[in-house]
Parts: C-alpha cells; sequence; structure tokens
C-alpha cells in the first residue's frame, strides 16, 4: 500500500543548480509559487490593462473600431481565465489553463498577422495587434511561458499518477 | 506647476526603473524578498499617490485630456494599486520569484508615465 514517493522530476526550464547554499529554494508546491509566481502577477496585469482596456473602448466609441474593440474583450477575457486558473492550480484548473493558453497563443498569432494584413479593420489597436507589439511582445511570449509551466505540472503529476496508479485503480 | 508635473512623473520611472533593477538582481542572485524592497516599493506608491494628486488637482481645475477622462480615470485608479498588488503577491512567494513580482511593479510604474503623457501630454516625463 504505502509505496515510496519516487522524487519528483525538475523543471527543465529552471534546472540551474541552487546558488545559495544557505537558503535552498523549495520546489514549487503549485502553479502559482516559484516561477508560477512572476507568471500569474503578469497575467494579472494583462487580465486587467486589457479587460478595462476594451471596457473603457466598447463604453465610450465602440463604432469607430468594433471588431478591435470586440477583440481587446476576448483576450482580457482569456487573461481572466488563465489568471485565474494558473493561481488555482488544481488539475481541473490546469486543463482549463491549457485550452485558454492555447487559444491566448493561437489568438495573438491570428490576430497579429490579420492586423498587419487588414489594417482597415483594425483603425484602432487591440491588445494584439502587430503580435502585441504595443505591450513590448509581452502578449506573445506570454503563452508560450504559460503552456511551457503547464507542461512541466503535466509531467509532474504524471510522475505522481503512476505511482498512485499501482496501489489504486484508475480514475 | 508644469514644473511640478514634469518632475514627479521623471521621478517616478527613474525609481520604478532602479527598483525593477535590483528587483531583478535579487531574483538572478537566488534571493528571497526582504524588507528593504518592501520599504522601496511603499516610496514609489508614495510617489505614484502624489502623483494621482497632482493630476485629479488638474482636473478639478477644469484641465481635460485630449487622450479622454474615462481613460484616465481608469489609470488613476489603477496606478495605486500597482505596488500593493505586487507587495502582496510578492511577499507571499518564499523564492527568487518574489523580486521577479517587484521588479514587474517597477517597470509597470515607469511604463504607465509614457502612457500618462500620451493621454494628457500636459503630465510632462
Amino acid at each position: 500500500m504505502a509505496l515510496p514517493q519516487p522524487p519528483v522530476s525538475q523543471p527543465p526550464a529552471s534546472a540551474q543548480s541552487p546558488a545559495a547554499p544557505q537558503n535552498p529554494p523549495p520546489p514549487p508546491q503549485s502553479t502559482r509559487t516559484g516561477p508560477g509566481r512572476l507568471l500569474v502577477a503578469v497575467y494579472g496585469l494583462f487580465a486587467l490593462s486589457a479587460t478595462a482596456r476594451a471596457v473603457v473602448q466598447i463604453a465610450t466609441k465602440f463604432h469607430d473600431a468594433p471588431v478591435a474593440y470586440l477583440l481587446s474583450a476576448f483576450a482580457g477575457l482569456v487573461y481572466i481565465v488563465a489568471t485565474v486558473t494558473l493561481g488555482n492550480g488544481s488539475p481541473r484548473a490546469r486543463r482549463i489553463a491549457l485550452v485558454s493558453c492555447s487559444v491566448e497563443f493561437v489568438g495573438v498569432l491570428a490576430v497579429g498577422t490579420w492586423s498587419l494584413l487588414d489594417k482597415a479593420t483594425f483603425p484602432d489597436a487591440t491588445v494584439w495587434s502587430g503580435y502585441g507589439s504595443g505591450y513590448g511582445y509581452v502578449p506573445l511570449v506570454l503563452p508560450v511561458f504559460g503552456l511551457l509551466w503547464l507542461r512541466y505540472w503535466s509531467r509532474r503529476s504524471a510522475t505522481k499518477d503512476a505511482a498512485a496508479d499501482q496501489s489504486s485503480s484508475e480514475r | 506647476m508644469s514644473a511640478v508635473n514634469g518632475a514627479v512623473p521623471t521621478t517616478i520611472i527613474v525609481a520604478g526603473l532602479a527598483l525593477a533593477g535590483c528587483a531583478l538582481l535579487m531574483t538572478a542572485l537566488n534571493r528571497r524578498m526582504g524588507g528593504g524592497l518592501l520599504v522601496a516599493l511603499g516610496v514609489l506608491e508614495i510617489l505614484l499617490l502624489v502623483l494621482v494628486g497632482l493630476i485629479v488637482a488638474k482636473v478639478a481645475g477644469g484641465g481635460r485630456p485630449p487622450g479622454g477622462l474615462a481613460v484616465l480615470i481608469g489609470y488613476l485608479v489603477a496606478i495605486p494599486l500597482i505596488p500593493l498588488a505586487a507587495g502582496f503577491w510578492g511577499a507571499l512567494e518564499r523564492s527568487r520569484w518574489g523580486p521577479a513580482v517587484i521588479a514587474v511593479a517597477g517597470l509597470v510604474a515607469a511604463v504607465l508615465m509614457v502612457r500618462l503623457h500620451e493621454i494628457w501630454p500636459a503630465i510632462g516625463v
């Protein structure tokens, strides 16, 4: 019954040797700790800025650029979902986060390309215009780190599940 | 008046970038959150509140930003929350990634000054 837990695999992204010997960093306990702390902070920042921007634009000048403003609102929604689910970190939340980070990555690539090809539809910018160039290309990089972070967690929990499946039936 | 309005945002940009630099250095050196970063964050918060006060006085005096009053009010609400949220979220972290959250707040404070200037050029940089 009581099988020993296998050692938890380290993430490829943060495989550096711990520098400070007096306080070795504990492994992240959740998707919101460790590097996830920074990731959730940046996602929260974009959730706030994209949503607030879209609300103001839709409320004050919706007809100037309806497509751009609706896409801003959609982006804001995706950022909110990613922030909440990465901040939660349960297996179910991680599955939702995987979907929202994927949608976000496809969205920034699609809207970025669309905004460059069809400037008439985008008289005003969205968060994802020009692949997020108005936001220092952070919107382009952020989903990549989100997906890498989620992959690290799915591998880590797969290691744990493999051990659990030996003593109990699969879920 | 305009000299005062220009000096505060410039100070915030310098302070925000300096804070971000220190915090990123701490992340690179694998240092955890300390009291020094929180004090620096408090100084940034005070500077931002001074700026919000100056801008509110400008609006109360009849000034209107070309970029839209709604956008400006949104910024005035969000700006003082940045160091508070970063301090709370970063202080929860017991690893090098706590200072990294503080670095984001410093960078965002600097970027927001440039954005404010775009909304209302009367707010100098």
